[in-house]
C-alpha cells in the first residue's frame, strides 16, 4: 500500500450544488430501481382506453369527436395528477425514515454534508422522478391526442365539404377542434400538475422531519392535500371572522389553514384547459410563483426542524 | 513533524435524553472526557447501554451535548467542517441495497467532493484493501454480514480521513471476517490513522488498542494505556520452551528459597479458542 497522500477531501471540499445533485441523483436512482416506472404501462392503457370513452353529446354534428379529445385530456391529466401526487407524497415520506431506520443517514451525515444539502437532495430526487414521469406521460398523451385530433379534423372537414361550408366557417371549425388538441395550454396544465406535486412533496418532507413513520407522513399529507382545496374558504372565514367577532378557535384554525396551506383551487385552471380554454401566461406565472413560494417555505421549515434533530 | 492538536478531544461530555411522555431525563453520558492523540488506537469498552454509542454520536455531531464539548482535530464537532477529517462505521450498517460495492464507494466519495480519475482510483484501491474486488459490481443486497462491514469500513475511509470511528466493527461477523477487520485496523495504524473504536469484545480491543477507556452507566470509570491497565504489578511471567520436569523442579525449589517469593502457577500456556478456530479453518481452505 502506498503512503497516505494528502487528504483527498481537503484538496476538493465540494460545493453545495455538487452534494445536492449527488444526493438527488442517488434518490432518483433508488426510486427508479424500486421499479416505479411500471406505472407507465398503466398510464398507457388509460390513455388508449380514453379513446373509447365517447360520452353522449347533444351538440350538433360539427362537434362530433370533440368529446373524445376532451375525454383523452381529462383522463390523462386526472391520472397524471393522481400518480404525481401519490408519488410525491409516498416517495418523500419513504426516503427519510428509511435512511434513519437503516442507519445510512449516520454515514451520510458523518461526511461533510450539511443537513440542508441532504434534505434538498432528497426532495430534488423525488421531484426529478415526478418530472420525468410526467414528461413521459405528457409525451404519450400528446401523441395519442395528436393522432386523434387529426382523425377528428379529417372527419369534420369532410363533413364541412359535403355541406359546402364557406371558408370562414371551415376556418372556425378547424380552430374549434384544434383548441382541444395538443397545444401550449395543455403543456402549461401538465406543468401545473408538476407544481402541485412539488408543493405536496415539500409538505411531505416537512412532515417526515418530525414523524418517524412513512404511514403517518403519507396520511397527514393526503389530509392536508384535501384541506388545501378549502384554503380559499378558510381565508374568507378568517377575514370575515375578524370583522364578525367569531370565536377564537374558528379564527385560529382558519388563520392557520389560510397561512400555512396553499390555495389548491388556483389549480382549477387545469380543468379549464380540459374544456378547451387557453391558459393565460399570467395564470401560469402565478402558479409557478405559488409553487416556488410554498416549496421553499416548506423546505426551510423542514431544515429548521431537521437541523436540531438528534439521531 | 507530529501534529500537536489531539485527534479527538471530548471534555466533560454530558448527554441527557427525554424519556417517553417527557416526564424525566435519562442521563446517557455523565461527564466523560477523552483525549486521543494522532496515530493512537483507542478502545472504548463497556456493557450495552453504557453510553459508548452516544459518546461517538456526540463526537460526530449526530447528537448535541447537553454539556461539555467535543472536537475533532481542534474543530468543534457541531460544525460540518469537523467531518472532513473523519470516517465513521456505525453498528450494523445496512447501506443502500440497490447499489453495488463500487457505486456505494463512488456515492460517498462524491459526497466528500471527489470526482473523476481520483475517485475511480480511490474506489479500486479501497476495494482491494477490503478484499472486495470480486464483488465490486454486485449489489449490496447480496453481500454477507462480513462483506457489509468491510464495505462500510471502505466507505468510512473514502476521503482518506485522519480519524476513523468504528462502532462495534465486528458485531455479528464470523471469526474469519473479524480477523480481516482487525488486520485492516492494524494496517490503518501503520499508516498513521487514528482509530477510535467501541466494542464489548474485550479480547479484540486488547489486541488492537494502545489505550482504552472503560465506561459504565455513562461514566468513565477507568482509562489509560492498555499495558499499564492490565499488567499485574506484583507478578512476573517466565515462559520456557522444551523445559524438562527436572528443570521446572529446580526453578520451583530456587523460588522457594527466596523470601517473599512464591510460584503462583506452572503449566502449559494455552492458545485461545479463536486462534485454534482460525488455524484449523485456514488450513482446510484450498
Amino acid at each position: 500500500m502506498t503512503d497516505m497522500p494528502a487528504n483527498l477531501a481537503r484538496s476538493n471540499k465540494g460545493s453545495h450544488c455538487g452534494r445536492v445533485s449527488v444526493i438527488a441523483i442517488h434518490a432518483f436512482t433508488q426510486l427508479v430501481r424500486m421499479k416505479v416506472f411500471y406505472f407507465l404501462a398503466v398510464f398507457a392503457v388509460i390513455a388508449l382506453a380514453s379513446n373509447f370513452f365517447d360520452l353522449p353529446q347533444h351538440a350538433g354534428p360539427e362537434s362530433a369527436g370533440v368529446n373524445v379529445l376532451r375525454s383523452i385530456k381529462s383522463w390523462s391529466l386526472g391520472t397524471m395528477t393522481l400518480f404525481s401526487v401519490v408519488f410525491a407524497i409516498v416517495a418523500t415520506a419513504l426516503l427519510l425514515p428509511k435512511d434513519v431506520e437503516d442507519r445510512t443517514l449516520y454515514t451520510i451525515l458523518a461526511k461533510p454534508v450539511p443537513r440542508i444539502d441532504y434534505l434538498a437532495g432528497k426532495l430534488l430526487g423525488v421531484l426529478l422522478l415526478v418530472f420525468v414521469s410526467l414528461a413521459l406521460m405528457d409525451l404519450l398523451m400528446t401523441a395519442v391526442l395528436q393522432v386523434r385530433t387529426s382523425m377528428v379534423l379529417g372527419d369534420q372537414l369532410e363533413m364541412a365539404q359535403a355541406r359546402a361550408w364557406s371558408a370562414a366557417e371551415v376556418a372556425s371549425l378547424r380552430s374549434d377542434i384544434l383548441v382541444h388538441g395538443p397545444n401550449w395550454s395543455l403543456q402549461g396544465a401538465v406543468f401545473a400538475v408538476f407544481l402541485r406535486a412539488s408543493i405536496m412533496a415539500s409538505m411531505a418532507l416537512l412532515i417526515s422531519t418530525f414523524s418517524s413513520s412513512t404511514l403517518f407522513t403519507s396520511i397527514v399529507s393526503f389530509l392536508i392535500y384535501f384541506i388545501g382545496h378549502f384554503q380559499a374558504d378558510a381565508r374568507g372565514i378568517f377575514l370575515g371572522a375578524a370583522a364578525g367577532g367569531s370565536g377564537l378557535v374558528t379564527r385560529l384554525v382558519s388563520m392557520l389553514v389560510a397561512l400555512v396551506l396553499p390555495d389548491f383551487q388556483l389549480f382549477n385552471v387545469i380543468d379549464a384547459v380540459i374544456e378547451g380554454k387557453a391558459m393565460p401566461l399570467i395564470a401560469l406565472g402565478e402558479l409557478t410563483a405559488v409553487g416556488l413560494f410554498y416549496a421553499v417555505f416548506y423546505v426551510i421549515a423542514s431544515w429548521f426542524i431537521f437541523a436540531e434533530k438528534e439521531f | 513533524m507530529a501534529d500537536a492538536t489531539p485527534a479527538v478531544e471530548i471534555f466533560g461530555l454530558v448527554k441527557d435524553f427525554k424519556t417517553s411522555f417527557r416526564r424525566q431525563m435519562l442521563r446517557a453520558v455523565d461527564g466523560v472526557s477523552i483525549r486521543i492523540q494522532p496515530g493512537e488506537v483507542y478502545g472504548l469498552i463497556g456493557p450495552n447501554g453504557s453510553g459508548k454509542s452516544t459518546t461517538m454520536k456526540a463526537l460526530l455531531g449526530l447528537v448535541a451535548p447537553t454539556a461539555g464539548r467535543c472536537a475533532i482535530f481542534g474543530k468543534d464537532s457541531l460544525t460540518v467542517d469537523s467531518r472532513r477529517e473523519v470516517g465513521f462505521l456505525p453498528e450494523n450498517p445496512y447501506f443502500y441495497k440497490h447499489l453495488s460495492g463500487a457505486e456505494t464507494l463512488r456515492f460517498y466519495g462524491k459526497l466528500c467532493g471527489m470526482r473523476g480519475r481520483v475517485l475511480a482510483d480511490r474506489v479500486s484501491e479501497l476495494l482491494a484493501l477490503v478484499d472486495l474486488e470480486g464483488a465490486r459490481d454486485r449489489r449490496l443486497g447480496g453481500y454477507s454480514k462480513g462483506m457489509l462491514q468491510r464495505i462500510g469500513l471502505a466507505q468510512a475511509l473514502v476521503q482518506e480521513p485522519r480519524l476513523l470511528i468504528l462502532d462495534e466493527p465486528t458485531a455479528g461477523v464470523d471469526p474469519i471476517g473479524s480477523r480481516q477487520i482487525r488486520d485492516l485496523i492494524f494496517k490503518l495504524r501503520e499508516r498513521g490513522i487514528t482509530v477510535f473504536l467501541c466494542s464489548h469484545l474485550l479480547e479484540q480491543v486488547q489486541e488492537v488498542c494502545d489505550r482504552v477507556g472503560i465506561i459504565f452507566q455513562g461514566k468513565m470509570v477507568k482509562e489509560g494505556r492498555l499495558d499499564d491497565l492490565i499488567a499485574i504489578e506484583d507478578q512476573t511471567e517466565i515462559i520456557l520452551r522444551d523445559a524438562s520436569p527436572e528443570l521446572v523442579s529446580q526453578i520451583t525449589a530456587l523460588v522457594a528459597t527466596s523470601p517473599g517469593a512464591e510460584v503462583v502457577r506452572t503449566g502449559k500456556p494455552r492458545t485461545t479458542l479463536e486462534r485454534l478456530f482460525l488455524r484449523e479453518t485456514f488450513r482446510d481452505e484450498p
